[in-house]
């Protein structure tokens, strides 16, 4: 204990102190502090924060009571305020009406709806089907934003009563919008405490999530539960998008970006303390309203004030002690099966897929009827964007699919081999360095993952979602990293064995080599030693340490691997976009469509990468109905499923977590002549289904005396107790 | 001194009192018991001995070091294996890879000289699994897996074995040799190994151990031979109305 606080909470404390007056001393604007300025800043900060505030308590209220935690947020709050807008400013409806429609009608409708089709059946899921279904909400929610209300028309919400009414402060005044809004989250938040510590209601809430079953039997019904936190949680959503939205700009991605602060408040509370998330909420938008006045960055780090949020996170997340080890949680009998490739399955498979690749590219398929022709430049196009999309893609599945962490930041890592790249082999483009690339890669993921690798599962996802932000605010925009925008420097052709690629046939057929290269590189890693430990830490961390792996450690080695892979994807991703500015295009949501697809297609599968073909792939096919004159439905058709796709697809994992590949391999492997073990896989599901399981049994109608006998043999009841001939001699 | 000990252990969650001053410990060479009606906080135990649960009070010490704050994967490299009442079989592993990440793990400092397949088909031997081997554990009957599971904590190659409930999921005939081979573990000289074990088959307790120790809401209150235990008064009330503990005093009585 040092000043009563446990040493990595005062350890964080002081590095957080540190680095805020290192920064301070070294940024100072050297703008007069006057009590006046310093006043209005603070006041601003403690309305940001209230905002914030209020985001994160829908958070910890969605995340106490049904242990999910909801990434589609601020998503809820970006499509409430584009209706406020649409009923209060479009269609003229009086602003209190229509606050109160969407608020108090349509977001808890929205929370319960999610709950009924959606929620409630990832109870027992594992963090990845959890977080990817949110996420997948957030996409589809905003993709729905974005064909509703059209991107080019301007819209503002206006302020509650005006900016100009309000308290008048001397030097600047009040207005009534933030007051209320600074109010109403306070109250809130006090409302929430109450209702979950004090009522019946609360700690039936509470209860339900610690266990279901106990809960149940003392009279908390868990359904009606679950749906009022997501009403509830949906409602906060939906207040903070609409009381925000004058202040950011109807802006989906901004509005939706909101929510990332409101993650760093909650884990201030470690996601489920309120009053420390209020606290959380407060101390960043105080932070980022005086870094806004007080400090200036210069041009290089010209949104380094932005990068409040992520800092915090990582200061939390080191001051939060080491979780433990969950046991008791395991479901058994999960009915999946892993199967190893064989290596010259693999070989086979990556054999025939660069094969399928020289022939479609080159044209020398004819199928009659439908000739796919030589691809043009603009086939080639596509078809190199999606080789990217699939390497990077293929990077998850050591970490998402077989360990069962989550990355939101495959693009920051690719972005930082495409950075790397630049640096070594900018004016030759030597493809050698890109094994480099890869060797540098590997200690960025370590570093991102060290600090939460300790910690639930859930916080390493907030973690590289904080670092992808990080980056993109603090590093790529830095001049020395991607040099001068605008000017149009080309990404390096990269050349390999004295050959320059640059020609886009050529550079496909690298790519497809390297796709085929990392994938039965993971067939054998998946066989081998790491690959095995990687999927026991994902199926029982707490067996895996009881057998001595060292659990943390082998997760930031996943990240290690992963992070290297996805730095080499990125060198080969630059050289596709071609222009160094692109490099900056990496963004946080083309990120999460990228996760999602590879999730969708069944992450634990090399082959999932090759969903990401989807992305590119339907473009350009719309591309070329609109070339053959064919606008019409089949156009939005694919305009649609590209928007709509991955996070449909994701929504199917709550069905079926094992993804797509996986059940099209099902299908497919009993006709391989060598599978007699999947062919005899199917053939006992089938005996399994016509045998009922225990405890189903009796329900509908009494037991015979066979199925007595049945179940007494199933269970392993016996008649006589005693051993026949005892269990040798106790020695005492 | 006995090899593992754990001294005045008290588990507090919120209000509830898991362990409330429980001493437990264990001697290599035999099998020794811990039983107690449910909640007793026998799995309480294997956890803070294991390390998965920091004890609120008390040390844990073992082979005479203090580890009570030794990391999990600490104390199963200084030879503390276990298994699991609620299984953690990894569900998605076959059983012999299962075997195989145990191995892997203590291959180079505790099966020196000896390779990882055999030494992981020799475990799965042991405990009869051999034709399941390639079967993945998460479509294997309860019973397997549990024994999957022991096959795991063996391949540690483990001074000390904590059970906890071995027997749940099995029938009478692979209880008995479960038994037998637990007998012949501790007998091996070789192997100078303990077994703590958490039953609720009284007959199978009382035919395997030597020493019992009795946990009732979290409180030891008898410790001794099964003969001792089976007489004492406290743990008759303990069990009050319990047929599991008469139908285990025919079974020795005999
Ligand atoms: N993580 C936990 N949080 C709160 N209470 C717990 C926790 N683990 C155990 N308990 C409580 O501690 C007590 C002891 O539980 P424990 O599982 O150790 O009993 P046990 O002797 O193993 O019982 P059983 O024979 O049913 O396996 C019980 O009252 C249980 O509810
Ligand atoms: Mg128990």
């Amino acid at each position: 204990m040092i000043l009563g606080l446990r040493p990595p909470v005062a350890f964080a404390a002081l590095l957080a102190g540190v680095a805020a007056v290192v920064i301070a001393i070294f940024n100072w604007k050297g703008a007069p502090v006057t009590s006046e300025t310093f006043l209005v800043t603070t006041y601003i900060g403690l309305f940001l924060g209230a905002l914030w505030a209020m985001y994160a308590t829908g958070l910890v209220v969605v995340y106490t009571t049904t242990g999910v935690f909801n990434f589609a947020q601020g998503a809820i709050g970006v499509f409430s305020a584009f209706l406020y807008w649409e009923l209060h400013v479009n269609r003229g409806w009086h602003s209190i009406l229509a606050l109160f429609v969407v608020v108090a009608m349509f977001a808890p409708a929205l929370g319960v709806l999610l709950d009924v089709v959606i929620m409630r059946r990832l109870r027992t899921a594992s963090l990845v089907v959890q977080l990817m279904v949110t996420v997948a909400i957030m996409v589809l929610l905003l993709s729905v934003v974005g064909d509703i209300w059209e991107a080019d028309t301007p819209r503002r919400v206006p302020y509650l009563f005006g900016i100009e009414n309000g308290i008048d402060l001397g030097p600047s005044q009040l207005p009534w919008h933030r007051l209320i809004v600074f109010l109403v989250a306070i109250a809130i938040a006090v409302a929430m405490r109450f209702l979950l510590r004090r009522t019946r209601i609360g700690t039936a809430m509470r209860a339900v999530v610690d266990n279901r079953e106990l809960a149940a039997l003392n009279g908390a019904r868990p359904n009606v539960v679950s749906s009022t936190s997501w009403a509830l949680g949906s409602m906060l959503g939906a207040l903070g998008g609409i009381l925000i939205a004058p202040e950011l700009g109807l802006d989906p991605a901004t509005l939706n970006n909101v929510v990332i602060i409101a993650f760093a408040a909650a884990a201030f509370g470690a996601l489920r303390n309120l009053p420390m998330a209020v606290v959380g909420a407060m101390l960043i938008g105080l932070l980022r309203a005086h870094t806004g006045a007080w400090l200036d960055f210069g041009p290089d780090y010209r949104f380094a004030h932005l990068a409040v949020a992520p800092l915090i996170l990582l200061f939390v997340v080191i001051a939060l002690p080491q979780a433990r080890l969950e046991v008791g949680r395991l479901a058994h009998h999960l009915r999946r099966h892993e199967r190893y490739t064989k290596w010259w399955e693999g070989l086979i498979g990556c054999g025939v897929v660069i094969l399928l690749a020289v022939a479609f590219s080159g044209g020398w398929l004819d199928f009659g009827v439908w000739d796919p022709g030589a691809w043009g430049s603009r086939e080639l196009n596509s078809a190199n964007e999606a080789m990217a999309f699939a390497l990077i893609g293929l990077s998850l599945v050591p970490l998402i699919g077989w360990a069962g962490q989550i990355n939101f930041a495959p693009l920051a890592f690719a972005g930082f081999g495409a950075f790397v790249y630049l640096k070594l082999a900018g004016d030759t483009g030597n493809g050698y360095w890109i094994i480099v690339v890869g060797l540098l890669c590997a200690p960025l993921g370590a570093l991102v993952a060290l600090p939460a690798a300790r910690l639930r599962g859930l916080y390493l996802a907030l973690m590289t979602m904080a670092f992808a932000q990080a980056m993109s605010l603090i590093f790529f925009p830095h001049s020395w990293v991607m040099p001068t925008i605008g000017v149009g420097r080309q990404f390096p052709h990269i050349e390999l064995f004295g050959v320059t690629f640059d020609d886009r046939r050529g550079f496909f057929l690298v790519m497809v080599s390297v796709f085929a290269i990392f994938v039965y590189g993971l067939v054998l890693l998946r066989r081998s030693r790491y690959g095995r430990r990687w999927m026991a830490i994902n199926d029982s961390q707490a067996a895996a340490a009881t057998l001595g792996v060292p659990v943390v450690w082998t997760k930031v080695v996943v990240y290690a691997v992963s992070a290297s892979m996805a730095g080499i994807a990125g060198v080969f991703w630059a050289t596709v976009s071609g222009n160094v500015d692109s490099v900056q295009g990496f963004d946080l949501l083309i990120g999460f469509n990228i996760v999602l697809l590879v999730a969708a297609a069944g992450v634990s599968i090399p082959m999932a990468g090759i969903f990401l073909i989807f992305i590119p792939l339907f473009t350009g096919l719309g591309h070329r109905l609109e070339d053959a004159g064919n606008v019409g439905y089949l156009v939005t058709l694919l305009d649609i499923m590209t928007t709509y796709g991955p996070g449909l697809m994701v929504l199917g994992m709550v069905f079926n977590p094992r993804g797509a590949i996986f059940e099209m391999g099902r299908g497919f492997a009993p006709i391989l002549p060598w599978r007699s073990d999947a062919r005899a896989e199917i053939a006992a599901e089938n005996a399994q289904k016509r045998e009922p399981e225990i405890g189903e049994l009796g329900i509908e109608r009494p037991f015979t005396p066979e199925e007595v006998i049945a179940i007494d043999r199933r269970l392993g009841i016996l008649d006589d107790v005693v051993p026949k001939e005892g269990y040798g001699t106790s020695r005492s | 001194m006995a090899l593992l000990e754990a001294e005045n252990v008290v588990m507090r969650f919120g209000g509830v009192v898991a362990l409330d001053d429980a001493s437990v410990d264990v001697d290599p060479g035999l099998v020794t018991g811990l039983i107690g009606p449910n909640g007793a906080g026998k799995t309480t135990l294997f956890n803070v001995v294991t390390g998965l649960l920091p004890p609120t009070s008390g040390r844990v010490r073992f082979d005479g070091v203090d580890i009570t704050r030794a990391g999990v994967a600490k104390r199963s490299q200084m030879g503390i294996a276990r298994t699991f009442q609620k299984l953690e079989a990894f569900n998605t592993l076959s059983a012999f890879d299962n075997v195989r990440v145990a191995v892997e793990k203590n291959h180079r400092t505790k099966w020196k000289h000896q390779r990882v397949n055999d030494v992981a088909h020799e475990m799965l031997g042991k405990v009869g699994l051999d034709d399941v081997s390639d079967v993945t554990v998460g479509t294997l009957p309860t019973g397997s897996a549990r024994l999957v599971e022991l096959a795991r904590a063996l391949a540690c190659r483990p001074r000390v074995l904590l059970l906890d409930e071995p027997s749940s999921g099995l029938n009478e005939e692979e209880t008995s040799s479960i038994g037998q081979l637990l007998l012949e573990l501790v007998a091996d000289k070789d192997n100078d190994l303990a077994v703590l074990l958490v039953e609720h088959d009284m007959s199978f307790v009382m035919g395997v151990c030597t020493r019992i120790h009795v946990l009732d809401f979290g409180k030891i209150i008898a410790v001794g031979t099964p003969m001792e235990v089976q007489g004492n008064e406290a743990v008759r009330a303990a069990y009050l109305g319990g047929d599991e503990f008469r139908a285990g005093y025919v079974g020795v009585g005999e």
